[in-house]
This record gives C-alpha cells, structure tokens and sequence, in this order.
C-alpha cells in the first residue's frame, strides 16, 4: 500500500490535509503532528478500503491550490474527500499530543468499585423515583 | 455431495450460534442430547477486537462496524436494503450478534405481552410475563447481569446477581435533568460483570462494546455458554452456511445442507432441527427450503415467514454541556434508562412507546460521522477544533427505542439477484415506518429534548431516524396458538412441521421497545427445557 504514496501524493496529502486541520484554536496543524508521515502508511494498511476514493482525490489534486481542491472535492466528489479527511482525521486523533490538548486519554481501563455505594442512592436521587411508585402495567386478571 | 449417514445424526441440529443457539446448544447438551451446531461464521478471539487500542474508531468504522453490508466478509450474507428505512444490523460468528451487542439485558414489562388485550392493537403473546419471568431470572444468572433491583416500571422480583455498574457523570447528569421532570429513571441492568463472574473479567469501562470486549468481560455467548455446551459434549461446525433445510417424505425436517469454507457441499442428519438464525437469518432458510412438499418455503402455510418483520426504529437527542463529563466512559452497555412514556397513553395520538437510555459517546473521530455533505468550513478548518472543544467529553445521548408494530408488508423475500459468496440468494428487506412510528418518534423526541434541557444542555441536536439501527430483528416467524395465523407454537414448535422448532428473536409476536436479546434468551430457555422435558414424545424423521 505505501508503495503506492509517492513522494508527490504524500506531499499532496500532506498540503490537503492542513486545511481540513489546520492550525488554530490553540490545535497543532495535521502536518505537526506527522499525519501523512509513518501514521499515513499504517492508517491505510489497516484500511485497504479507503485507497480507491484515497488516491482518487490525491491524483486529482496534484498540483492544485489544497485550499480550492478540498472545495472542489467536497462539492464534486465528497466520497474521495471523505476517505482523506478519515484518514487525516483518523491519524491526527491518535496522536498523543492531540489527545492530550483534547483531554482525552484514549478508551481507558478504569474500573469501578462494585461494592462502592452509588451516589445516586446515597444522596437519595433514586428514593424520589421510588417514592412515586409503580408505573407498569400489570398482565390484566394479575 | 459429503454425508453424514443416518447413523452419525444428531439428536439436534442447531443451526446458528449466537444468543438463542448458544442457550440451546449449552441446555440440550447437558441433558444428555447428541448436538450439532452449524454456524456460518468463525470464532472470535477477544485479542481481534481494537478496544484496547488507538486504532479504535478507525476499525469501528469498518471491520467491526455491525453492518454486514459494510464489513463485506466472506462470513456475512449480503442484505438488500433499498426498499427499507432502516439497514438490519448483526454479526455472523461463534456468539452471533452478541459479539457487538451493547448488552442492555432488559426485560420487557407485563403490558408488553398483552398488547391487544390492553391496547387494541397486534396481538397478545401466548404466555405472559409471569410465564417467562422465571427464565429471565436464570439468564440473568448464566449471563452474570449487573443491575439494581427494585425498578418500579417492572412487577417485584428477583434483583440482578451483581451490582450495578456506575452510571459515570453522563449518567448522573441526565438523572439531574429527570428527577427536575419528575420522570422515571433507573440504573441500567447491563450483561457485564460489575465483579469477575463465571470466567469472565470484571468490566474496566473502555466503552467499546459495541464494537467487541477486549477484556473478556461483556456476556457474549461464546464465553457464556459455548465453554460448557463443548464440555457437555455438543460439536460445533463454524464456517458452515446452511443452504436448505430437508424433509422427509411425511414432512418431517431430517437434518440440513451446508457449504463448508473449502466449498463443499455437506449433509448433517438430525432427529430435530433448531433454527437460531435471527430475525432475517431464520425467515430467510425457511424460504430457501422449498420442496414439493413445502412449495412455499418451510413451515410457511400461514404465508407468515418473512412477514411482520420488527426492528425498532432508534431515534435519538444529543445535549452537549458547559461543563466536561468524561463521555467516553463505559460501560455502553447503558448507564440509566427510562420508561417514563413507555405504556401507551391513546391521548397522545399513538399507540404504545418507546425506552429511553443514555450512553456514552465515544472518542473524537466518531463524532465527526455526522458532518458528511456538510459545507467544508463547517466541517473542517478552524471549526473541527471549535467544535471539538465545545462538543467532545461534554455531551450524551437519550436514545430512543421505538415500538414498531407487527405489519405483514415489512418482510424478508429472496432477492433475485443477490447472493453471498456462496451463490445463495441473500435476503431483500422490505421495511417502512408506519405512521404510528412516526407520530410515536415524534412524540418521543420532543420529550427528550425537554429531558436534555432539564439536565442543563447548552446545546442540542436531534436524530429522527438512524438509518444503522436494526440490531433488533424480530416478528418474521411469529409464535402463536393458531396455525393460520402464525409460524410456531409457544415453544417455538413449527405449526407445520413437528421437529422442527425456531428460537430467535423471529418469533416475537411484537416488538416491545426493548433491546430484545434478553427476551430473546428467556424464550430459548423455556423453550429448550420445554423440549427435554417432552424429548420421549417427540416426532423424528424415520
């Protein structure tokens, strides 16, 4: 699959996808990050899915303005738009230092205390659903 | 063609092996029967899943998606969907659907089962909520279920056998907003372990159930009960896709032809065949088995295979908040639910309702699923940063489960042309909401949107219909007492052919607005005790 990003494709990602992501609000650019680096080739390694509508739109773009070819893909060929914003997308939120500016520490393993009272029982949240009672009906002649 | 010979036949085929096969399979080997379970798909280990591991949302998106059309394996059945609303949702391997399942381990309420005795509308069940009550306790038990007793939108009962998982500040905040409403809520009953149970790991909250556990902790049935239906001695026959279900000349199911992953065509002979193929799966054999017996496909006399087919239409309300709430914590699974507007109430101009339940909602990438087609400044640039900022961890979900009832042109057919990989004609869903559905979404939705803003929300946006929302197949083999009217018996027994029995969600008689997987389970239960407890009365093809 990484044979197939040259050095002109990877560059053409590369420009295309700091305007989809680009610097600001206090987020690094996608190319700070290094999307279209290593974390590109792995991304379509475990996507062989996304090459057709991929390289699709990156051979459309070679050697276009990145800003007018997101326009005009997102008008003329959103579904190519769409395989290199996921992939942009998909490696810049797998960095660390993304993550970390987002507060996001991944699908963490963080287990509970089963025998922890709930706070909504020892605060009496839940008593003021049982103080209303019954609300099912019951299987008529029961 | 290979064969096994009359004499290699099991006492029982069952064909499938997720939740319902799974309980047969476990129950029946136990009492003694010879079992042989076919099931299209391989097994899954744990350490496939992506849960664990940055790559998440990507896989979700793809190899884990519960869509069988988009994951595209070879151990799938292609689904044709342009005739219905909703695309049917599943996965074909050991453990079936409930590899992906977010395990909300419901029971349906009393009403539920009586819904034209108290409503006027669809049909009554054969057995009520009292009849099935007992099963549903002992699943709870071989699921290992982690909830709190005491619900008052059920009868009283036996509590769940672990405690209830914590329903995280996405839980807390949405109970805030109903208890100012003064609206029922309760801690979800979810099928994973709060404790380890039976084996399986302590939950550790990733939040990734729907696309597969990967620490082994959420109640799939190849962990629940495949371990000890292959102690029991049942045989398990994976990448097997059965193409017709045989008969005898008196009309008696002999056993059924597969087509193992090296392309051959096989022969299984069995005393009693059991269909637990889900809601599209089973309606789909049945009518691939023609012969001149059963011209129309098998155990169709009522003309009901394939018809009334159920798969809840899903709705739903997002709030996002002012204040961060960790809303990629599991588990999901569920964290509170309600049935504040679950029983019908004619005056709002529909019958019957609907569940509500909050669950997480997920990581960053999977947020932006909803921004296709939308112009690129508000996709993209500087505005994907805004809104990840203002939306990310801050915001949940109310999930709307609506009732659909029963209709006969919502149905399963044979498509003509499309087949799976093996050239088996693959099912064409003819599904429409109806517009008690739409009136009933309606309804629902303006209510949730009250119960965001009660909760706090800053900000809201509202699904009307999910289009990926048919994990629950349902109706398209109806039990019932009457042969015209239905395709089995209240023990899944078919009408038509007496060793012949169906124990998936394709027998329900409505629909309920609950995930039905529970229900599901219960009924395979009492269904398959029913069936030892009667095995020396049993009709066998000679």
């Amino acid at each position: 699959m990484s044979a197939q990003i040259d050095a002109t494709l990877r560059e053409t990602f590369r420009a295309l996808a700091d305007v989809l992501i680009p610097a600001a609000e206090g987020m690094p650019a996608a190319s700070e990050v290094g999307v279209h680096e290593a974390a590109l080739d792995h991304i379509l390694g475990l996507r062989p899915d996304l090459a057709e509508r991929f390289f699709r739109g990156l051979r459309a773009a070679v050697g276009q303005t990145p800003e007018a070819v997101a326009r005009k893909l997102n008008r003329e060929d959103p579904e190519a738009l769409s395989a290199i914003g996921l992939a942009a997308a998909a490696s810049y939120y797998m960095q660390p230092r993304v993550r970390a500016l987002i507060g996001y520490p991944g699908q963490e393993n963080r287990p509970a205390d089963p025998d922890e009272t709930p706070e909504y029982i020892a605060n009496g949240m839940l008593q003021q659903v049982i103080d209303r009672g019954p609300i099912y009906r019951p299987t008529p002649g029961r | 063609m290979s064969s096994t010979s009359r004499g290699d036949a099991a006492d029982a085929l069952i064909i499938g092996a997720g939740a319902s096969g799974s309980v047969a399979a476990k129950h029946l080997a136990e009492a003694g029967f010879r079992i042989v379970c076919l099931e299209q798909g391989p097994r899954v280990d744990n350490s496939e899943f992506y849960g664990d591991k940055p790559e998440w949302e990507l896989m979700a998106q793809k190899r884990w998606h519960p869509n069988p059309n988009v994951r595209d394996l070879e151990s799938d059945y292609p689904c044709e969907t342009s005739d219905s609303d909703v695309n049917p949702l599943m996965y074909n391997a050991v453990g079936g659907s409930t590899i992906l399942y977010a395990a909300h381990w419901q029971r349906f309420m009393p009403s539920d089962f009586r819904v034209r005795s108290l409503d006027g509308v669809a049909d009554d069940w054969p057995f009520t909520y009292e009849d099935l009550e007992p099963f549903y306790d002992q699943m709870d038990l071989e699921m290992g279920v982690s909830g709190l007793g005491g619900d008052p939108a059920y009868p009283p009962g036996k509590a769940p056998p672990l405690p209830p998982l914590p329903i995280g500040k996405i839980g807390m905040k949405a109970a805030e907003g109903m208890n100012r409403l003064g609206w029922h809520w309760w801690p979800g009953p979810n099928a994973i372990p709060s404790r380890p149970y039976g084996g399986r790991n302590q939950c550790v909250r990733r939040g990734t159930c729907l696309t597969g556990c990967p620490e082994r902790a959420k109640a799939s049935t190849d962990h629940t009960h495949w371990p000890a239906a292959l102690q029991a001695g049942a045989k398990l026959i994976t990448g097997a896709r059965v193409r017709e279900i045989t008969v005898d000349e008196h009309g008696l199911a002999s056993g059924a032809i597969y087509i193992d992953r090296n392309g051959r065509e096989r022969r299984q002979f069995a005393d009693v065949v059991i269909v637990c193929c889900n809601g599209i799966g089973t309606p789909r054999l049945l009518l691939l088995s023609r012969s001149r017996l059963f011209p129309d496909g098998l155990a169709n006399s009522s003309g009901l295979v394939g018809r009334n087919l159920m798969m809840h239409p899903y709705a739903a309300v997002t709030g996002s908040f002012d204040e961060p709430l960790e809303s990629w914590l599991g588990p999901a699974g569920q964290t509170i639910q309600s049935m504040q507007f679950y029983e019908t109430d004619a005056s709002r101009g529909f019958m019957r309702g609907a569940k509500w339940q909050v669950m997480p909602s997920g990581g960053p990438l999977g947020m932006r699923a909803a921004y296709g087609g939308k112009p690129l400044e508000e996709a993209w640039g500087a505005n994907l940063h805004r809104t990840t900022r203002k939306v990310f961890g801050r915001s949940f979900e109310w999930g709307i489960i609506a009732e659909d009832l029963p209709e006969e042109a919502n149905q399963i057919v044979l498509d003509p042309t499309l087949t799976d990989s093996d050239g088996i004609p693959a099912p064409k869903i003819i599904y429409r909401n109806s517009e008690n559905t739409h009136r009933l979404i309606a309804f629902h939705l303006e209510r949730a949107k009250e119960a965001m803003q009660a909760a706090g929300a800053v900000e809201m946006s509202v699904t009307p219909l999910m289009r990926d929302c048919g994990w629950h197949l349902m109706g398209t083999a109806r039990m019932g007492k009457d042969p015209g009217t239905s395709v089995v018996d209240e023990w899944g027994q078919a009408h038509d052919v007496p060793n012949l029995y169906i124990y998936d969600g394709s027998v329900f008689v409505t629909s309920s607005g609950f995930n039905p997987t529970g229900t599901i389970a219960a009924i395979a239960l009492r269904s398959v005790k029913h069936l030892i407890a009667h095995r020396a009365n049993q009709k066998v093809a000679a």
